[in-house]
């Protein structure tokens, strides 16, 4: 049976610290509001809409009254109007509880809504990202394909320019919220024969003819989110929905994944603190040979290993949205991390199931769904692999 | 006239550092009991199109708790905020509260938690009620709307007791009356960087030195030590019936049942 959750959990809040100089008052509140939503509304249902890999449009529709589906769109599109650093406290308080979820908002918030604001007209602006910033609707990024995924460029999907608009093809698959999403960026050629200048940016609506939504997949984890495929077959969209210029695509991507990596590496912040939040609870009630886990010096070590990457991981994440606050180059910082944070979560998450024994590896624990929803961090928006690349190129061509 | 509400609210401290209280926006709270009365207050807002302030008094610190009180829908934030005031016990503080709500005057109800969760003496309400003269109805679990004032319930010893209060009143509000809404995201961007929490000084209430902070405060506290309770476990053994006498004795013997 578990353990009976104990209250003071406050040694171990982000917002202690060097943190307190880094966050304003303003970060702390949004933490705090965000944090208290998902503790009421969320922590109750987490472990049952993983079970049951259900969306749960209950709690959804609130988050989207209290603005998670705009935290960056400015007040006059009907946004929050907030940074990105209160945008990636936001993911890491909501993934605390639900890495499924934390996903669903960075998702929609980082590579749907940014790059329509990024490199939308204000026409588009009106159109699509008024209704996605008040979630009546939710966006999604249509990059990967069955032979395309960290080599962007090798996209076969084709929009076709005609009369008046574009004829899409494409097979996306592992799309994010696919299962729920109305506004998507596709990735297509609309010069097939024009290389990596050739991908262009369409947004297609759920609703247009052509426009399917395929199976959902059944995932190791985050399994409250709807990922699955979308179909688009001989999909006509107007000249309107093409998103920036023609050929602009891979920029696009490129830009908008500099800044769902910022989000991706909250999550795994977030996954991580909940995971070590857990492991010092259990540490401090299991008792073996006579004393409580705690008093296990291999134990202490555990812990001490998983808080110091959580805290880094959260001071390299707040670093690479400050940078993006003041409008400064981050791509590297982006970067480092989401390689940083993802795998320190998946280690994190590690430990924890081993502080907790057989129990850690039972669904009756918390921990094995952190587990479990850390892993894919490692590889979605870019696998670690290819952040070490990236990383790799900014600093020698740097120095 | 569009009725002014005031809800009194507080920064309780949700932690020492080392035994000390220490008062840093990390280390506050808006008190959990003012929230019931927040909520409260913004649907009586909502009914009767009235004006909600919400009042404090504390260190400059205390803003991030008025910040959110403004983004869950309040109007107005206003902290008494003076060196002069600090040190104050329940007495001292309502009689700063009385005197800021004298300057926030016309007002029409005057809205309190029924305790705050840090010195928990449930005193500030009705002190301040009484400083001004008000009608008070304490550990209010229902209030309605009525032409002039309202209509309230609370419950005593298992019986509920209604009262009809004409403006202008004070209430001290229990958890049961309101569920307090969640913060929405735009309304702390709102707060944050396009309101204002306005300070009251302590010659600006008007009062007397020597009847706040620490030199109009009756009393002190001289410590504050933690209670740590210790449990003990004893295995009884033997058959059900055995073991049953043996558990009556052993509660007998210390007077837990007779």
């Amino acid at each position: 049976m578990p353990l009976k959750k104990a209250k003071d959990l406050s040694s171990l809040l982000p917002d202690t610290g060097l943190m307190d100089r880094l966050l304003t008052d303003k970060h702390r509140a949004v933490r705090r509001s965000v944090r208290a939503f998902c503790e009421s509304e969320l922590r109750p249902i987490a472990a049952e809409i993983d079970e049951e890999a259900r969306f749960p449009w209950e709690v959804v529709e609130k988050m989207a009254a209290l603005g998670y589906f705009g935290i960056q769109v400015p007040a006059s599109l009907g946004g929050a109007g907030l940074d990105s650093v209160s945008y990636a406290i936001t993911i890491e308080e909501i993934s605390r509880v639900c890495g499924a979820l934390g996903l669903c908002v960075a998702v929609h918030n980082s590579v749907a809504v940014h790059p329509l604001m990024a490199f939308g007209s204000e026409a588009q602006k009106q159109r699509w990202v008024r209704p996605m910033a008040r979630g009546e609707k939710i966006g999604a990024f249509c990059l990967t394909e069955p032979n395309a995924g960290s080599d962007a460029a090798a996209v076969s999907a084709t929009a076709i320019p005609g009369e008046g608009g574009f004829t899409i093809n494409a097979n996306k698959v592992f799309v994010t919220n696919g299962g729920v999403a109305d506004v998507c960026l596709i990735f297509a050629r609309t010069a097939p024969s024009a290389g990596r200048k050739g991908i262009s940016v369409l947004v297609a609506e759920r609703g247009t003819p052509g426009f399917v939504v395929g199976e959902l997949e059944n995932l190791c984890g985050m399994r409250a989110n709807p990922v699955g495929s979308i179909r688009l077959n001989d999909c006509r969209v107007p000249l309107d929905n093409l998103l920036g210029r023609e050929g602009g695509g891979l920029t696009i991507g490129l830009a908008a994944l500099d800044v769902g990596r910022v989000g991706v590496a909250a999550q795994a912040v977030g996954i991580a603190q909940a995971a070590l939040e857990e492991a010092v609870q259990y540490a401090k009630q299991r008792r073996t040979f006579g004393v409580a886990l705690q008093g296990h010096q291999a134990i202490q070590m555990m812990i001490a290993e998983m808080a110091t990457r959580v805290e880094a991981a959260r001071l390299l994440v707040y670093r690479a949205a400050e940078l993006k606050d003041r409008r400064m180059e981050f791509t590297k910082e982006s970067a480092m991390c989401k390689l940083f944070a993802s795998e320190a979560a998946c280690r994190v998450t590690d430990a924890a199931v081993q502080i907790h024994g057989g129990y850690g590896y039972s669904k009756a624990y918390a921990v094995e769904r952190y587990y479990r929803d850390a892993r894919v961090t490692r590889i979605y928006e870019g696998t670690s692999e290819i952040h070490k690349m990236v990383i790799a190129r900014e600093v020698l061509q740097g120095t | 006239m569009k009725p002014h509400i005031v809800v009194c609210i507080k920064a309780v401290v949700v932690k020492t550092v080392r035994g000390r209280i220490v008062r840093t926006p990390d280390l506050l709270r808006l008190n959990p009991f003012d929230l019931p009365a927040i909520e409260a207050a913004l649907q009586l807002k909502a009914q009767c199109e009235g004006t909600l302030t919400v009042l404090s008094m504390g260190p400059p610190s205390s803003r991030i708790v008025m910040a959110e009180a403004l983004a869950m829908g309040a109007d107005r934030a206003v902290l008494a905020c003076d060196r002069r005031l600090a040190g104050a016990d329940t007495l001292a503080t309502s009689t700063a509260l009385a005197a800021a709500l004298q300057k926030l005057a016309p007002y029409q109800l005057v809205l309190f938690g029924i305790r705050s969760s840090d010195s928990d003496t449930g005193q500030v309400g009705p002190q301040t009620a009484a400083a001004l003269d008000l009608p008070l109805v304490s550990g209010v679990h229902r209030i309605e709307l009525r032409p002039g004032g309202l209509r309230v319930e609370r419950t005593m010893d298992h019986w509920v007791e209604t009262f009809e209060v004409e403006f202008p009143a004070a209430l001290t509000i229990r958890p049961e009356a309101a569920r307090p809404r969640h913060i929405p995201l735009g309304g702390l961007s709102e707060a944050f960087d396009q309101r204002e929490v306005e300070l009251f000084t302590a010659a600006e209430l008007g009062v007397s030195l020597n009847r706040v902070g620490e030199a109009g405060s009756p009393t002190r506290v001289i410590s504050i030590k933690p209670i740590t309770h210790e449990r003990r476990c004893r295995l009884l053994a033997g058959e059900a019936a055995e073991v049953a006498d043996q558990l009556m004795e052993q509660l007998l013997a210390e007077g837990l049942v007779d």
